[in-house]
């Protein structure tokens, strides 16, 4: 049942990966034979890969290369808050409207117009602080980043530079088991607020580009982590735990493909043992968590490769674009020096002050976080396999934890939730709080079959309708008879009935085709309706066929 | 009217003295949650060395600005920015030894605004207001680059 892994139950773009496809040298030269739109685990694991002998025999040398090297990775996340208004007026911001259609003087910035902080922005920023174990600034305040770009009406970003709300924290993080497990901490250097800009696109031919400002003055959070992270796989799962996290406090729906969580990537390396730090790569267009583990071994393997050519210098401090069609990353065109942004604080925003008791406040109503719930499944004597399930997604949690309270044994429970229930809802696209299931039934259920009141096949018939129609077990079992046979006797009558009614195999089995006690067993099971307690019923009939002989 | 932008000025940079709180102070009145830590200020501009403060780079500050100005009215703009500049240097003869820098010098209430929507009543003047518009996006020339 759980043997199919699921690793969440709504669409996620973190992908599951064989473990042969791990050496990051073969990622490189194997990724231009891969389909490259599939995005689905399976298409993955179905690869064949062909490969002469003199490529296996680069891979090895990459790989050997790779292993002379440490790679510094670290990670800036732009969160686009989940607030029903943007950070500095009262236009509503909806995914998906019709351009230019949520837009105010302010946010397009219009002369006289003056920007209004929303109370809610700070409150999710102090979330997220806490949540991320920082210190937070008691009195922080806004700054001008200045430049000039279509899609920044104002001509300047409202951000905040050196003193930010949130400073110095951390986040822990369990790898998935298919990449080896374990437990890693992340640095967190900063967190904090700050505007988004609006949606530039470009025509295919003209010479015009087009904007549209609805995206304008959306607020975001910016978290800055250290350069902790040393491998693609630690990264991914870094982007993965914010996500979780951000979803868990209700901040932000943290969709990397709807552009509320973006993650731009830092990587350099250097060889092992060395103290300073090679020349940092950034990378951009990283659209799904599996693209942030490919680029990054994809980019330690091109500087490791350079490095060890003596052509360590052609590393330049850039930014790259990753290509997803390709699988590589290629240089964007190369600025001239570093941008000058004129940092000056925001006139037109007072002071951010937040007060212990605003603080406490946010804190004590912070829910269970991931990292809690693994730990809390952990201790239940779950296995790491489903503790990562189950603690992945917080309806998920929310949905096992009411049913273990009720009374349900933790590891049928578990079962059941990321085997079928799991799989039901991968058919039908529902999430669990969509299934007509609830957590009351499946402890009753669980509970029904624990007592043999029902066999565990009748109980898989029983869910399944109270995943599509709801109801109540008791009803199901009762309007469909569905009670288990336990009594022997009862069983004796059925196993005789069948014997005297099939005296041919009865005389082959005797003759030594023992594997006809399956259909012996099977035909009981059918005049009884399926509702013969398996256990018992073959324990009778062993008897009975053996005891003639 | 270009006088405004010209005003962001480079060299503008605190005197020796105060140099020694932005990088390393505790803050006596409102703390960091936790309190045992300095809070390192990094500035966005270069410290001068002397006490006097920089001359104006002015061609690099309309470039900055994107506004173009002939050599004649570099020229002619450099000593009025630098009156300027020198004006408000006039503020580096104050004692701060024993102050704590502000973070800022309002001392207004927060002003926050409640998280509910408000659909600005007059779009139509606004788009109309757009130099070039074509439905339903605001039409730019390509820029492909960032600064």
């Amino acid at each position: 049942m759980a043997s199919t892994l699921f690793r969440t139950i709504q669409t996620h773009s973190f992908m599951l990966y064989p473990t042969t496809l791990l050496r990051r040298s073969n990622g490189v030269f194997y990724c231009t034979m891969k389909s490259t739109h599939s995005q689905t685990a399976t298409q993955e694991k179905q690869q064949i890969r062909v490969t002469p002998q003199n490529q296996q025999n680069k891979a090895k040398t990459l790989d050997k290369i790779a292993k002379d090297y440490e790679a510094i990775i670290g990670i800036e996340t732009h969160v686009q808050l989940s607030t029903l208004t943007k950070a500095f007026c009262g236009c509503p911001y909806n995914y998906g409207s019709q351009p230019n259609t949520s837009i105010c003087p302010i946010c397009m910035g219009l002369p006289g117009a003056l920007p209004v902080l929303n109370s809610k922005v700070i409150e999710s920023a102090v979330k997220l602080g806490l949540a991320l174990n920082c210190k937070l600034s008691l009195n922080s305040k806004f700054d001008r980043k200045q430049y000039f770009y279509p899609d920044l009406p104002k001509g300047y970003q409202i951000s905040q530079f050196d003193i930010p709300i949130a400073t110095g924290g951390y986040l822990d993080v369990d790898l998935p088991i298919e990449f080896g497990g374990g437990h890693r901490r992340f640095g967190i250097t900063r967190v904090h607020m700050e505007e988004d800009a609006g949606k530039l696109l470009h025509s295919e031919d003209g010479d015009y580009s087009q904007v549209d400002l609805n995206r304008a003055g959306v607020p975001l959070l910016e978290i800055v982590s250290e350069p902790d992270m040393r491998t693609g796989v630690e990264a991914a799962e870094y982007a993965a735990e914010l996500q979780r996290l951000v979803r868990y406090l209700g901040v932000s729906n943290g969709n990397m493909q709807e552009g509320s969580l973006r993650c731009d990537v830092n990587v350099s390396i250097r060889p092992v043992g060395q103290l300073e730090f090679g020349t940092k790569v950034e990378i951009k267009n990283l659209n799904s968590f599996s693209s942030i583990n490919r680029a990054i071994d994809f980019e330690i393997a091109r500087q490791a490769l350079l490095y060890s050519q003596g052509q360590g210098d052609q590393i330049v401090q850039e930014t790259r674009l990753w290509e997803e069609g390709a699988q590589k990353t290629i240089t964007m065109r190369k600025k001239e020096g570093l941008s000058d942004y004129r940092y000056f604080p925001e006139p037109d925003l007072p002071e951010v002050i937040l007060s212990a008791e605003y603080i406490n406040s946010i804190s004590s109503s912070l829910p269970e976080l991931p990292e809690m719930k693994r730990q809390r499944y952990e201790k239940m004597g779950l296995s790491m396999q489903d503790v990562l399930f189950l603690a992945n997604d917080m309806n998920v949690a929310q949905f096992f934890d009411a049913t273990i309270a009720k009374g349900a044994d933790v590891k049928l429970a578990a079962n059941w939730i990321m085997g079928d229930i799991a799989a039901y809802m991968k058919n039908e696209k529902l999430s669990i709080n969509e299934i007509k299931l609830s957590s009351e039934e499946l402890a009753e259920l669980i509970a029904s079959i624990k007592s043999s009141t029902i066999s565990g096949k009748i109980g898989k018939e029983i869910l399944f309708e109270l995943m599509a129609k709801g109801g109540t077990v008791k009803r199901i079992i009762e309007e469909r008879d569905l009670v288990q046979i336990v009594d022997p006797s009862e069983i004796e009558k059925m196993v005789n009935k069948v014997l005297s009614e099939n005296p041919k195999q009865l005389e082959q089995y005797r003759g030594g085709k023992t594997k006809l006690q399956g259909f012996f067993a099977g035909q009981v099971m059918k005049i009884s309706k399926g509702k013969a307690n398996p256990g018992l019923l073959n324990k009778i009939l062993i008897e009975k066929l053996n005891a003639k002989s | 009217m270009g006088s405004k932008g010209l005003l962001l000025l480079k060299g503008v940079a605190p005197p020796k003295k105060q140099s020694n709180y932005i990088f390393n102070y505790t803050r006596t009145r409102s703390s960091s949650w936790s309190s045992k830590t300095p809070i390192f200020r990094e500035c966005s501009t270069t410290t001068a060395t002397t006490s006097s403060l920089e001359p104006p780079d002015v061609p690099r500050l309309a470039e900055t600005a994107r506004i173009s100005l002939s050599p004649h009215e570099v020229d002619e703009f450099a000593p009025k920015i630098r009156q300027v500049i020198d004006w408000f240097g006039q503020l580096q003869a104050v004692d701060l030894n024993s102050v704590d820098p502000a973070i800022r010098a309002d001392n207004e209430t927060e002003n926050l605004r409640d998280d509910s929507p408000e659909t600005f009543e007059n779009r139509e003047a606004m788009i109309a207001a757009i130099p070039s518009y074509e439905e339903p996006y605001i039409k730019v020339p390509k820029v492909l680059n960032k600064e």
